[in-house]
Formats: structure tokens, sequence, C-alpha cells
């Protein structure tokens, strides 16, 4: 992994066009400029992390019965 | 209006009730249409039921009867969309990822669906708060929750 400083302002480049520039920096963040082509897919990383929580969430085949049976009894019912 | 659904084979409903994804939900972006279906009465535990794709179901409960103090806020762009003010003019969806044993179930915090109860404009969105994470475990909940079950 590389890692380098950069202040409000640079930028850095990513092979021959890709640009990533710094626009300013505030506490507990920055904002970013990418230049990029259009078929490279920029995303932010919870993004990817949302969409598989929900996968996981839509994963289901229990009916509901038996899914309400395990959250009726389950929670809170332990420690 | 008839529609399958995973859990409840065929029902009818009313096309007010359809709850309005402009930009459906992370990774399901094409899904704009739902349903708020009640598991057997029960006032938490929800289907949110895709109209356009049957089998597509999520379990949805209401974050509030898990914890009291649930608080999300959101951006004012986010507000903008759905139409309000105020994060609290909104009301809340969590989805769970149901497991066995059920304790392991983990409910999405960080990414609530919010509902515009008036318009039924309804966005899913990522907190920008560190409190919540997208994975708890529903075991770690205190004992609340089975007050407000049945």
């Amino acid at each position: 992994m590389l890692i380098l400083r950069r202040k409000a302002n640079e930028a850095l480049l990513i092979g021959d066009d890709i640009v990533v520039k710094i626009l300013d920096i505030y506490e507990g963040g920055v904002r970013l400029a990418i230049e990029a082509p259009k078929e490279i897919p920029i995303l932010r990383s919870e993004l990817v992390q949302a969409a598989n929580a929900n996968r996981d969430a839509a994963g289901g085949t229990e009916k509901p019965r038996e899914l309400m049976e395990l959250l009726g009894n389950g929670v809170g019912a332990e420690q | 209006v008839k529609t399958d659904t995973k859990y409840f084979g065929e029902i009818e409903y009313d096309e007010d009730d359809l709850l309005k994804f402009s930009k459906g939900l992370f990774g399901f972006e094409e899904e704009k249409s739902f349903l708020l279906i009640p598991f057997l009465g029960n006032g938490t535990l929800f289907s949110l039921q895709s109209i356009a794709t049957p089998q597509l179901s999520f379990v949805a409960m209401d974050p509030f009867s898990l914890d009291e103090h649930y608080n999300p806020v959101l951006q004012p762009e986010e507000l903008e969309a759905l139409g309000v003010k105020d994060s609290q003019e909104l009301g809340y969806y969590t989805l769970c990822a149901v497991k066995e044993p059920v304790s392991e179930t983990t409910v999405n915090f960080k990414c609530p669906v919010a509902v515009n109860v008036r318009t039924r404009a309804a966005m899913q969105v990522i907190l920008e708060t560190e409190e919540y994470h997208m994975r708890h475990r529903l075991g770690d909940f205190g004992g609340k929750k089975g007050e407000a079950s049945c």
C-alpha cells in the first residue's frame, strides 16, 4: 500500500487518466475531486458494504411464522 | 391491485400504500416500489416486499423497538429529497439479516429506510454518525424488545 502526504489543492495521478485532487480539508474530513474515465466506477466504500448488508437482509428463506417465533423468543432472552 | 409476495402468497394492495424509492435500495437500485407488510399483525416486524420482484423481500424492524434512543440524523439533501425539514418528521425501518440462532441476526442501524409517511416517499440512507453500524447483533440489545411484541 502506498501512503503519501498531500495538502489542500494538491493532486495525485493514478495511471494516465485518473486525477485525484484534494479540494479542502476540515475537521473530520476531506473533500476530493476525482477525474476519471466514465467506465471506471467510483463508489464510496460504505456503499458497497451497504449493498452487501442489504443482500444479506434479502437472502433469508424463513417463513414468517418461524421468523416470528425466532424473534419473539430469542431477543432479550439471553444474558 | 394484486401482487405475488415472498411470504404471504398473492395479496391485494392499494397503490396509495406503496413506498416509492426513487433511487431504489443499495445494491437494488432498480427496485423502486415496495410494500411494508406486518408479520402477523405485530407492529415491530415487517416484510419490505418488492413489487417488481415477488421473491424479493427484506425483513424490516421498527428500530425504536430495539433502542428507544435510536436517533437517525439525515443530511440536508436527503431531507430535501424526502420533502421534510427535520429528521424527526420521518418514519424509520431497519433491515435485518436473519440468522440462526436468532441472537446472531444483525440489524443495520447505519442504513435505515426513511419514510415520509404523508407522501410515501422513501429512501435508504447511510448515516454519517460513527455510533451506528451495519451489523448490530440482535442479541446485544437489551430486554426491552419483548414488551413490544404481541
